[in-house]
């Protein structure tokens, strides 16, 4: 029994901690929800979200992420923890675009406002768990930043200049984005397409693909589109090593600290920054504005911009 | 010697070896392009890493073990050693060599902890490398705060381009490895003990042995050969990263078996490891240059690498009869 008193005491004695807590704390509490923060485009936008959120000040920021890009059942705890935390805005990266949308789902009915961002839901996904179909989303257009990033490589190259593209992992939705702008630029500016492969967003499997495919293409290729930086850098030391440095023109995608001296030695042609911490934040801001009464739904859209050397200096 | 003990030799050391030939003359047939001096010099540096890593799990194996956390630890090994290159502070001279000490020591580390404690609470070595292959990936997420380190020093990236005769220096050091190793598993004391021990544990341990000794000893090799594939790895890409390696354990492992090396240990040889790691590599260039697409590449792949064990079987039932 007197186990049982001292039990309850303690559960009462932390209850009335989390209500002073709670209490005395009135600005919104924003959980983010990202994904892999082993990524260093989430990493970037974590700590980039930080500096902004001490900035503002106007609310309570509890960021969260997961080990790897794919962990889908951590990301679903993090949201069935944020339920039962009770908080008020929730901005959330999907790990899988149809995967998650039932917990969204769960989070709105719990009266959390849900903000869609990064990465954006699937509308038949979204309808079949009885959200709107425009449920609010804040991101960038990836196909839009691979149209701008494989016109700039037509133009430069001119009509009918022989490209490779590399792709990232079949299945993910920014890959099949990405892919589609690219062969809309493609198209639009005349390159002819050698081969289109995936290296699966991997520094060294892009070097691999690459390398093997320059054995049939290596003396007609003039350029390489990649969805991302690292595949970039693998490319990049794939032509070295096939005698054709800086005579075949890289993109990357992304905007990466690591491609930064690359593009300042003429070695990367340009690359696609979407301004991840931007983004969440503005996420954030919409996410407030919901919770505020503001009615807004659809796709908002955060920029895209081709960057080259020029734009470094 | 007579042709049967010949031709129980070649089966048992090198059988596998027939299953790679078959590989490359029929893409050489109806891949134009296959078999230039080029591409295969391309393989060669494509399978090195590979193979470096299999070499330590091949020791591994022979006793019984498995290493799942190569991969994680592979990236670990990078990050110490990017750290160290880069440090402004210290010269080239002693740069370059303490970034291999780096990544050799810590592999060796972690191969130690791995062995000890299989070896310390007889625990298999499935489920301790597998809690090594999370804490190696989160401490090099820590130690990097999740960021790639690139811009090496010149005169170290150079390293990584040199080739004499068209074979790269990274594919030299891996076959000097696989010799080196093969060496001690043949002719050296310590390598029939890792044979026996792995036929019979429990035999050796009766005739006054001390088993544990050796079991640990192959975890640090294993650690060492991984420390010693991410300097190959920062040689070939000039990048360390915390994200690098994910499923390299499977591709060494698949090497290994495909090499010949029975999973339940005492039985293989590092030359058909060598072989095995060869295979996977002619398998990735053969069918993505013939066009082949990634989804079909896998299937394929998959495929070979079953038929390529399943061939396994009757090798070893033709040399038993042999014998």
């Amino acid at each position: 029994m007197k186990k049982f008193f001292a039990v309850a005491l303690l559960f009462a004695l932390a209850l009335t901690m989390c209500g002073t807590v709670f209490a005395a704390d009135k600005k919104p509490v924003v959980g983010l929800v990202m994904k892999s923060l082993s990524n260093e485009h989430f990493k970037k936008m974590e700590e980039g979200v930080r500096k902004y959120t001490e900035e503002d000040g106007s609310y309570e920021l509890i960021a969260r992420g997961m080990n790897s890009e794919t962990d889908i059942d951590t990301q679903i705890s993090i949201i069935e923890n944020f339920i039962a935390q009770g908080i008020d805005v929730m901005c959330i990266a999907p790990a899988d675009s149809m995967g998650i949308a039932p917990f969204v789902k769960k989070a709105v009915d719990a009266g959390i406002v849900v903000v869609n961002f990064d990465n954006p839901l699937d509308k038949k996904a979204l309808t079949d768990n009885g959200l709107p179909e425009d449920f609010v989303y804040v991101g960038p257009n990836d196909e839009y930043g691979a149209y701008l990033v494989a016109k700039y490589m037509g133009e430069t190259l001119g009509k009918g200049a022989k490209v490779i593209l590399l792709e990232g992992s079949p299945g993910a939705d920014n890959a099949r984005q990405r892919q589609n702008g690219f062969l809309q630029g493609v198209e639009e500016t005349g390159l002819v397409v050698l081969a289109d492969q995936t290296a699966h967003w991997e520094i060294e499997e892009a070097n691999t693909v690459l390398t093997n495919l320059l054995t049939i293409h290596g003396d007609e290729v003039q350029g390489v589109i990649t969805a991302a930086d690292g595949m970039a850098v693998g490319s990049i030391k794939a032509l070295e090593a096939a005698g054709l440095g800086g005579k075949v023109l890289v993109s990357g995608y992304d905007n990466q600290d690591q491609v930064r001296p690359l593009l300042l030695e003429d070695k990367l042609a340009a690359t696609v920054d979407q301004f991840g911490a931007t983004n969440a934040y503005e996420a954030i801001k919409v996410g407030i504005r919901i919770m505020n009464g503001e009615k807004l739904s659809g796709w908002i859209k955060t920029p895209s911009e081709l960057v080259t050397k020029n734009d470094l200096k | 010697m007579d042709t049967k003990k010949i031709a129980y030799l070649m089966l048992n050391e090198a059988g596998i070896g027939v299953v790679l030939v078959f590989l490359c003359l029929v893409f050489s047939v109806f891949v134009p392009k296959f078999a230039t001096m080029n591409n295969i010099s391309n393989i060669f540096t494509q399978i090195s890493i590979n193979t470096v890593i299999a070499v330590g799990m091949t020791f591994v194996i022979l006793l019984g073990g498995i290493d799942l956390s190569v991969g994680s630890v592979l990236a670990l090994c990078t990050i110490l050693a990017g750290l160290t290159i880069t440090k402004e502070t210290l010269p080239l001279g002693a740069a370059i060599p303490l970034a291999v000490l780096a990544s050799m020591a810590a592999g060796m580390a972690c191969g130690l902890f791995n062995g000890w404690v299989c070896e310390r609470w007889k625990i298999h070595s499935f489920v301790v490398t597998l809690g090594m292959l999370n804490m190696a990936r989160g401490a090099v997420l820590q130690v990097s705060n999740s960021r790639t380190i690139y811009s090496f020093p010149k005169e170290f990236n150079a390293f990584g381009t040199l080739s004499y005769y068209g074979i790269p220096l990274i594919f030299i050091i891996a076959v000097l490895l696989v010799l080196i190793g093969h060496f001690i598993l043949k002719k050296t004391v310590f390598g029939r003990m890792i044979y026996a021990i792995g036929n019979n544990e429990e035999a050796v341990r009766l005739s006054g042995h001390n088993t544990k000794i050796y079991k640990v000893t192959a975890f640090v090799i294993c650690g060492a050969t991984v420390g010693l594939a991410a300097i190959l790895y920062m040689l070939r890409l000039n990048i360390a990263s915390p994200i690098l390696g994910n499923g390299f354990e499977l591709s060494a492992i698949a090497a290994v078996v495909i090499g010949g090396t029975s999973m339940s240990g005492g039985k293989g040889s590092l030359i058909g490891t060598l072989i095995g790691a060869a295979i996977i590599g002619v398998l990735n260039n053969g069918l993505l240059l013939m066009g082949m697409s990634d989804f079909a590449r896998q299937i394929v792949t998959g495929a070979i690498i079953v038929a390529a064990v399943i061939i396994d079987t009757y090798r070893a039932r033709l040399s038993k009869m042999l014998s």
